[in-house]
């Protein structure tokens, strides 16, 4: 058993759930979406990029830029939720950008995971 | 060799980055789970957001005070822990990034990839210079005045800052590397078309013969330079295709040899290496009895020419008696053991009666103190000796002596030329065939027709030296050689002017008349003044003076009478 790929495993499955959990309910009702879950998900999917980082294998670059994408999805979420609080307040159109950004991040965090399980299973350690 | 800067970066900065996650996070989730009471006294929670603002501008030691409403006690503590956890947390973050930054391996790698984007740009033709010395530095002197650049590859760090400080125009870009192995000549741009040459002037032979065979497999096409001093490893190289092979010794050896039967020749290679003109003085040497101290390879080179005239006898004298190299017998019959500075040696083994002593040890104190004493013993005999130590010069030029041989300015003249002027290379290997007579004929007419010390000029007829010239061949015209003697001021005149040598793909022609066809892509090498040379470029690359050459009036362009 390897303690470095338990971790990163662990932080790369973990965003996923999160950023599933909360991206899962319905598209225009804020009650169904929880701030404290993306403000979740944002921490664990920013240690998992930097658990990416100066990994110089092929495949370690495309895991990279799948938690790129998926940060930067997640913080334009969090950017326009905040913004909306203190602006125009939040309504069903602004709940909406909010949950189909996480679901675009959710798109890339599942590539992600999947390339870490097909990693992992052609590995032969 | 990749950049791998970026990564190191990247790798190291993991940790301190993970930390500062963390320690905000935990800071971020307390700060909001706490109850704090707003302006009006009604219990309010912070918002994630503002527990972030808050949370960034302490952490940062910025510190704009407690918002958005004053804080409560339980917050205070809060916050009070806080701030110890995430202080440290960003201190430790700037302290490992301004470490990385002086970190050692961190900046060998952005001195590699510097060194990298240089010779990606690198866009000039240049050769690869490997080590650093003196000799080297002279290569580099001379191959920057005729506009090829170099790339130093160097062993020792303070090598390399001695070449930074020599300030080279343009730059000569230097990597650190301790080996010469195949990813650093690769990084040394072996592989560009542009890269022309690599030089390898190592002690080592094996180093060199290991340095050819890798270049060689590289790049079939650069040429290689590189030092020989035994005839084992000249023969290896000469396998591997390496074209110039230089050997100090032997080029001694020969030029010893020239001396003494063609003078003349070695006069004109004296002018080919520019280090003296054609009305110097004939070096003469005489006919006798020679003893050569120091039986070595340079030793052993010379016995090998002088023992083949018949009028030369040659009297050895080594000093260490139980060398690897077995003796042959024809040599045991030349040799004494003993020290050659002893005075009683001398005498014994005849210095009264002979006419030169060469000093060829690799000792430079033992060489001078040899000749002094046999200047002594007979004040007649013509002293010859090699100096080893290019920092030992001023010994040498005071101590009277008729002739220096310095291996190590051989290698940097034989190198530079090949690299440089091929052409007269060439020549130099033609005309050594040649006998004395020849070359004072050579030296009359140069010296006639020219002046003393006359310019070399060697090209291509192509289209970067010649376009005018191959325009006109490529319309299936034809050209004589004369025409690039013309002078441009009446065209029925001649300048001082004079060809030394033709080569037409392998046909090599030793100094052509003037009536000869020329073809595009000839090579020539001309001997001439500055003034002819200035022409000979005009009539190549000028259209108006190109025509005037030719027929002797001048082109008329605006109204044209066809």
């Amino acid at each position: 058993m390897n303690l470095d790929k338990v971790i990163s495993g662990f932080f790369i499955i973990l965003s996923m759930t999160l950023n599933f959990g909360f991206f899962y309910g319905d598209m225009h009702t804020i009650e169904s979406h929880s701030k404290y879950e993306l403000f979740a998900a944002i921490v664990v999917n920013l240690i998992a990029t930097i658990l990416k980082l100066g990994d110089k294998t092929q495949l370690g670059s495309v895991l990279l830029a799948t938690s790129l994408v998926a940060d930067i999805q997640l913080i334009a979420a969090a950017t326009i939720w905040t913004v909306a609080i203190y602006s125009s307040g939040v309504d069903s159109t602004i709940v909406g950008m909010v949950v189909s950004l996480s679901g675009g991040a959710l798109l890339a965090n599942i590539t992600s995971v999947v390339l870490y399980v097909g990693d992992t299973i052609k590995s032969k350690r | 060799m990749r950049n791998n800067s970026l990564f190191i970066i990247l790798q190291k900065m993991r940790i301190p980055f993970l930390v500062i996650i963390i320690t905000y996070t935990i800071a971020i989730i307390g700060l909001v789970l706490i109850q704090g009471i707003d302006a009006n006294g009604n219990p309010y929670k912070m918002s994630i957001f503002d527990a972030f603002y808050f949370i960034s501008y302490t952490a940062t030691t910025i510190g704009f005070g407690e918002t958005p409403f004053t804080f409560t006690y339980p917050q205070r503590i809060w916050v009070t822990f806080s701030i110890y956890l995430t202080v440290l947390g960003w201190f430790y973050g700037i302290g490992s990034l301004v470490s990385l930054l002086q970190d050692k391996l961190f900046i060998q790698e952005m001195q590699k990839a510097k060194f990298l984007r240089q010779i990606k740009n690198l866009n000039e033709k240049f050769i690869i210079v490997l080590g650093y010395n003196q000799i080297t530095k002279k290569i580099i002197i001379k191959a920057l005045e005729q506009g090829l650049r170099s790339v130093v590859i160097e062993r020792d760090k303070s090598r390399i800052n001695d070449l930074i400080l020599e300030n080279f125009t343009p730059t000569v870009p230097a990597l650190n590397s301790e080996t010469y192995s195949v990813r650093v000549l690769e990084a040394a741009g072996i592989n560009k078309k542009n890269c022309k040459a690599i030089v390898s002037l190592f002690e080592d032979d094996a180093l060199n013969l290991k340095i050819t065979l890798i270049a060689k497999s590289l790049n079939k096409n650069v040429k290689v330079a590189v030092k020989s001093t035994t005839k084992n490893h000249t023969e290896n190289l000469k396998d591997l295709d390496a074209q110039i092979i230089v050997n100090p010794f032997s080029i001694i050896s020969s030029e010893i040899n020239m001396a003494l039967i063609a003078p003349n020749l070695f006069k004109i290679e004296k002018w080919l290496y520019k280090l003296g003109n054609l009305n110097a003085n004939l070096p003469l040497f005489p006919k006798g009895l020679y003893i050569i101290c120091g039986y070595g390879r340079m030793g052993k080179k010379i016995f090998e020419k002088l023992n083949d005239n018949s009028n030369i006898e040659v009297k050895l004298i080594e000093i260490n008696k139980n060398k690897d190299n077995e003796f042959t017998k024809n040599e045991i019959s030349h040799l004494v053991f003993g020290d050659a500075d002893d005075k009683e040696l001398l005498v014994n083994i005849g210095i009264k009666d002979a006419v030169a002593i060469v000093a060829a040890t690799n000792d430079d104190t033992t060489n001078l103190s040899i000749l002094a004493t046999a200047k002594k013993l007979n004040p007649e005999i013509m002293t010859i000796v090699r100096e080893n130590d290019l920092a030992d010069d001023l010994l040498f030029k005071n101590a009277n002596i008729d002739h220096i041989f310095t291996p190590s300015k051989i290698v940097v003249n034989k190198v530079t030329n090949a690299l440089v002027n091929p052409l007269s290379d060439i020549f130099l290997k033609q005309i050594i065939k040649k006998d004395n007579i020849w070359a004072s004929e050579l030296i009359s007419k140069l010296v006639r027709e020219i002046d003393e010390n006359p310019l070399l000029l060697e090209f291509e007829i192509g289209e970067f030296f010649a376009p005018e010239i191959c325009e006109y061949l490529a319309n299936k015209e034809i050209l004589f050689l004369s025409i690039f003697a013309t002078s441009l001021y009446n065209h029925t005149q001649k300048n001082n002017i004079v060809p030394l040598l033709l080569q037409r793909e392998n046909d090599i022609m030793l100094t052509p008349s003037w009536e000869n066809e020329i073809k595009i892509g000839d090579k020539l090498l001309f001997a001439c003044d500055a003034h002819a040379k200035n022409d000979l470029e005009y009539i190549c690359q000028n259209n108006y003076e190109f025509y005037y050459a030719l027929t002797g009036k001048e082109k008329l362009t605006i109204f044209k009478r066809n």
